[in-house]
C-alpha cells in the first residue's frame, strides 16, 4: 500500500537509508581536486595512473576512448568528507542533540536538560514550513493549547514551550519517547506484533483515548505512527495536531471536520458526510490500528485515496482467516459501518478480548537501533563532549576529514556491534588529519559523495 | 512502648533542626509531651510540593519498611496545609551535617566503616523487599546518640516489582531527583533502553564513601553536564589520601589539604569504594555480598561511634532549646505565605 496514504510520520521511525536531510546536515562533503593537494597532501597520491584526458565532441568515438578516461573516475580515497563539528547549542536550558525524526513541519531532536539531566525530544517547527501545511499554523497552537491541558500516562506530555522569533522557528518540547509502533512495525519481516504485544499497546491505547474522550477531546489521527513509546515501555498518544476540542457546552460530540490519515478514516467521512460523531471516528481509527498491527495489513485498501474511500464508504472487509475469533469480533465491532453501532469504549473495554490477556508466546518485536544504537543512548553527550573537553584546542582543526574509503571501512565494521561509543579520548589530538586508525567514530553515512540539495519540488509535504 | 498520637497538640516544638526537600519541610526538635521524649517533627509544606506524591509514598514505603537500620515514622498526620511526620530524634544528625560542622576533610575511617556497615544492612534490606533506594548520601544517613544509623531518604526510591514481576531493568528517570544526581549511577543518568537495577545503588554507596571520606561528594561543584560525560566514560571517584593525590614537582597538592594528602586510607577501604564504583554494574557486588567482605569484620571492635565522632556532641534538649528561634520562623513563614497579590477575576 503506499505510504502516503497511511501518512506514515517519519518520526521517530528509524531507517538507516531514508533519513537523507540528517545526512545532509552533518556533512559536507567536497571532492577535492588535484589542485588541493596543497592543502591536504595526502590525497593526491595516485593521480597520475588517470590523467585526465579532454575531448572534442568531433572526435567523439566511444570504442576508442577508455570509458574510465570519459567519465573522470574517482578513487574511493580521493572522495574527502568534513565533519561537521558537534558543536554544543542551547534552547533554554536545554542542550541540543542528534535528530530522532522529520515530519513535514520540520524536524524533531534529542534534548537534554542540563539542571535534571532529563532526557526530552523537541519538536522544532518552521513558520515557512508551517505555512505550506493546511491550516498549519493553527494545528500548532491548537496542539499547544490541548496538551498544556492534559496529563494521563498514556498521552504525550508537553513540557516547555520556546519561540525564536529571529530564526522563525518554534520549539516544543515533549517527553522522550524511543520510537512509534509504527517504527517498530516497519522494523520487523511480518509488519505485526505477537499477540500479547498488540494487546499490551491496545489496552493502552484505549485507556490514553478514555482519558481524551472524557476530556473532550477527539484526536482525529490514531495510528501506529502516531504511538510512541517511552523507555519504560509505556504508550504515548502523540500529535494532536489534528485534534479538536469539544466545545464546553457542546451537547454531543459532533464534528464536521477531518485532517486525518486517509487509510484510518471512517466510512462517515469516506462518504462525505457532513456532520458526524468525533468519539466514533477515533474508535474506528483505534480499530484500523488494532488490525493493522494484529495482521501487518489493512482492512481497507486503494490505488489511491478516491478507491481507498470509495472502499472504506462500502464498508466491507475481511479479517484474516487465521485471527482468533474473540479478536475478530472485537475488530468488527470497533469497524462496524454505522456509528451508532459501533463499540464504544466502554465495551471495548468489557471485550472478552481486552480482559483476557494472550499468553506469552513468541518474541516481542524491539525498538529498533537509531542510527545503529541498540540502546538509544543519549545522543546528546558528543556534544557535551567537544564542548568540555576540545573546546580547549586551538583554532584550526576545526574539521576532521576522512575518505569514502575509510567511510566504507568503518561501515563494513560498524555491522558488528559495537559498544565503546564513548572511549574517545579526551586528549585526541590528531583531529586535523586524515587518520586512518580513528575507528572509535561512528561515522555518519553519506548518501552519496557528491553533495545533492534537496529537489525542492519532490518533497512530500 | 510510647504510643505516639496524630495530634499536633501532643507535640511541643523546641528549636529547628534544619530544611529539607529543599525547603519543602523543615525539621523541628519536638518533646512529646505525655512522654517527655524528645523526637524529630518533620513538617511538609503541601502548599510547596510540586510532587506531592512523592511525599505520600515516602510516608506509605516508610510505614511498610521494619529494619532497624532504617529511620521508622512513629505517626504522620495532617494538620493544615502540611503534613507532620514523627520520627525518632537522631542527636548526631546526618553524616552530611557531621560532614559541614566537624569533619570538613572527612570522617575518620574507623567511623566511616561502622556507618557504612549499618547502611549496607538497610540497603540489604530495602533491595530483598524489591525497592531501588536511589538517594543514597551522606544527608540520608542519620546518627543517634548511641551511634546507631539509620538510612532515610526513602521519597525517591522505586519499586522493582511491576505487574507483580521482578524487574530485570528499571527505566524511570525522576526529574525530582535534581539534588541527587551527583550520587546517580552512570547507567541512571544514561536513560537508555539498558536501564539500571538495585546495583546503582551500589554505585552510590561507593560515592557515599567517598563523600565521607573526603568531606565532599565527588563531582561537588561541577557542571552538571560534565559530571554526566565524566560518569559515562567511565571516570572512578576516589577517595582522596596520600596513594590518590597526586603531588606535584613543587611540592603542591592542588586544592586539597595537607591533612588529605598526608593521611591513608586502609587498602580494605579503597578496595570496596573501588568495587562499588565499577563503571558495568554487573561487575559490582550486591549489598549482602559487599556485607561479607572481609574489611566489614575487621573494624567491627574498638571504639564506638558516638566515641570516634568526638568532638560533635549529640542534641540534647539542653543543647538545643530555643523556642525564640521556633517563633520567630513561625512568624516569616506566615508572612511569607501570606498572598498579597489581590484576586483577579477572569471572566
Amino acid at each position: 500500500m503506499d505510504k502516503k496514504m497511511c501518512n506514515i510520520n517519519k518520526n521517530f521511525d528509524s531507517e538507516p537509508g531514508e533519513s537523507t536531510e540528517l545526512e545532509e546536515a552533518e556533512l559536507n562533503n567536497r571532492i577535492f581536486s588535484v589542485e588541493s593537494d596543497d592543502e591536504l597532501p595526502v590525497l593526491a597520491q595516485n593521480d597520475q595512473e588517470n590523467p585526465v584526458i579532454w575531448l572534442n565532441d568531433e572526435d567523439l568515438d566511444l570504442e576508442t576512448v577508455n570509458i574510465n578516461s570519459f567519465f573522470h573516475r574517482v578513487d574511493s580515497d580521493q572522495i574527502i568528507y568534513q565533519t561537521k563539528k558537534k558543536r554544543l547549542k542551547m534552547i533554554g536550558k536545554y542542550v541540543m542533540g542528534d535528530l530522532l525524526g522529520e515530519g513535514s513541519y520540520g524536524k524533531v531532536k534529542e534534548m537534554l536538560d542540563s539542571e535534571t539531566l532529563c532526557r526530552h525530544a523537541v519538536k522544532i517547527l518552521k513558520k515557512h514550513k508551517l505555512r505550506r501545511i493546511p491550516n498549519g499554523e493553527q494545528n500548532v497552537q491548537r496542539e499547544i493549547k490541548l496538551l498544556r491541558t492534559l496529563r494521563h500516562k498514556n498521552v504525550i506530555k508537553l513540557v516547555d514551550v520556546f519561540y525564536n522569533e529571529e530564526k522563525q522557528k518554534m520549539y516544543l518540547i515533549m517527553e522522550f519517547c524511543v520510537g512509534s509502533l509504527q517504527g517498530m512495525l516497519e522494523s520487523t519481516p511480518t509488519k505485526k506484533f505477537p499477540l500479547f504485544q498488540a494487546h499490551g499497546y491496545f489496552l493502552q491505547l484505549i485507556d490514553g483515548l478514555e482519558y481524551l474522550h472524557s476530556k473532550g477531546i477527539i484526536h482525529k489521527d490514531i495510528k501506529p505512527g502516531n504511538l510512541l513509546l517511552t523507555l519504560e515501555g509505556n504508550l504515548k498518544i502523540s500529535d494532536l495536531g489534528v485534534a479538536e476540542a469539544l466545545d464546553l457546552f457542546a451537547a454531543d460530540d459532533t464534528c464536521y471536520t477531518s485532517q486525518g490519515s486517509p487509510a484510518f478514516q471512517p466510512p462517515e467521512i469516506a462518504n462525505g458526510l457532513e456532520a458526524f460523531s468525533g468519539f466514533k471516528v477515533d474508535i474506528w481509527s483505534s480499530g484500523v490500528t488494532l488490525y493493522n498491527i494484529t495482521t501487518g495489513k489493512y482492512p481497507f485498501e486503494g490505488d489511491n485515496v478516491y478507491r481507498l474511500f470509495e472502499n472504506i464508504g462500502k464498508g466491507d472487509f475481511t479479517v484474516p482467516e487465521d485471527i482468533d475469533c474473540t479478536l475478530q469480533n472485537l475488530i468488527n465491532g470497533m469497524l462496524r459501518k454505522d456509528p451508532g453501532d459501533r463499540f464504544s469504549i466502554k465495551q471495548i473495554r468489557q471485550h472478552d478480548w481486552c480482559i483476557r490477556k494472550p499468553s506469552k508466546c513468541g518474541q516481542a518485536v524491539p525498538i529498533p537501533p537509531l542510527r545503529g544504537d541498540e540502546f538509544h543512548s543519549i545522543t546528546v553527550l558528543p556534544y557535551l563532549m567537544e564542548h568540555y573537553y576540545e573546546c580547549q584546542g586551538s583554532d584550526d582543526g576545526e574539521y576532521e576529514y576522512y575518505t569514502e574509503r575509510q567511510l566504507n571501512e568503518e561501515r563494513r565494521k560498524s555491522e558488528r556491534p559495537h559498544h565503546q561509543l564513548y572511549e574517545k579520548s579526551a586528549h585526541n589530538n590528531g583531529r586535523a588529519h586524515v587518520s586512518s586508525q580513528s575507528t572509535k567514530r561512528r561515522w555518519p553515512k553519506p548518501i552519496s559523495c557528491i553533495s545533492v540539495n534537496k529537489f525542492p519540488g519532490c518533497k512530500q509535504s | 512502648m510510647v504510643t505516639y498520637q496524630p495530634d499536633n497538640s501532643y507535640y511541643k516544638k523546641l528549636s529547628i533542626l534544619g530544611e529539607c526537600c529543599n525547603g519543602l519541610a523543615i525539621v523541628y526538635l519536638a518533646k512529646h509531651v505525655p512522654s517527655q521524649k524528645l523526637v524529630a517533627l518533620k513538617k511538609f509544606n503541601m502548599d510547596k510540593a510540586k510532587h506531592a506524591n512523592l511525599i505520600q509514598q515516602e510516608v506509605i514505603l516508610t510505614r511498610q519498611l521494619q529494619h532497624s537500620n532504617i529511620l521508622p515514622y512513629f505517626v504522620s498526620y495532617v494538620i493544615d496545609q502540611e503534613v507532620c511526620v514523627i520520627s525518632p530524634l537522631m542527636e548526631f544528625g546526618s553524616c552530611r551535617d557531621l560532614l559541614n560542622t566537624h569533619f570538613i576533610e572527612g570522617l575518620p575511617e574507623s567511623a566511616i566503616a561502622i556507618i557504612i556497615k549499618d547502611v549496607l544492612e538497610g540497603l540489604d534490606y530495602i533491595h530483598k523487599k524489591g525497592f531501588i533506594h536511589r538517594a543514597l548520601r551522606a544527608s540520608h544517613i542519620l546518627i543517634s546518640q548511641t551511634g546507631h544509623v539509620c538510612l532515610s531518604g526513602l521519597r525517591y526510591s522505586c519499586p522493582i516489582i511491576y505487574n507483580g514481576k521482578w524487574q530485570k531493568q528499571i527505566h524511570s528517570f525522576p526529574e525530582s531527583t535534581m539534588e541527587n544526581l551527583n550520587w546517580l549511577g552512570p547507567e541512571v543518568l544514561e536513560q537508555n533502553l539498558q536501564g539500571y537495577n538495585e546495583k546503582s545503588d551500589i554505585y552510590s554507596i561507593g560515592v557515599v564513601l567517598c563523600e565521607l571520606a573526603n568531606g565532599t561528594e565527588p563531582f561537588a561543584g561541577m557542571p552538571i553536564t560534565l559530571m554526566l560525560i565524566e560518569k559515562v566514560r567511565g571516570a572512578a571517584p576516589q577517595l582522596l589520601d596520600s596513594a590518590t593525590i597526586p603531588i606535584e614537582e613543587n611540592d603542591e597538592i592542588n586544592g586539597y589539604t595537607l591533612n588529605q594528602a598526608n593521611r591513608r586510607f586502609s587498602e580494605g577501604l579503597h578496595q570496596i569504594a573501588a568495587l562499588c564504583l565499577q563503571r558495568e554494574p554487573s561487575h559490582r557486588p550486591s549489598a549482602s555480598q559487599l556485607l561479607t567482605h572481609s574489611y566489614m569484620k575487621v573494624h567491627r571492635r574498638g571504639l564506638s561511634l558516638p566515641h570516634l565522632l568526638k568532638p560533635a556532641i549529640p542534641l540534647s534538649d539542653k543543647v538545643a532549646y530555643n523556642p525564640d528561634e521556633v517563633a520567630d520562623l513561625e512568624t516569616i513563614q506566615r508572612l511569607n505565605d501570606l498572598e498579597i497579590s489581590s484576586y483577579e477575576w477572569n471572566f
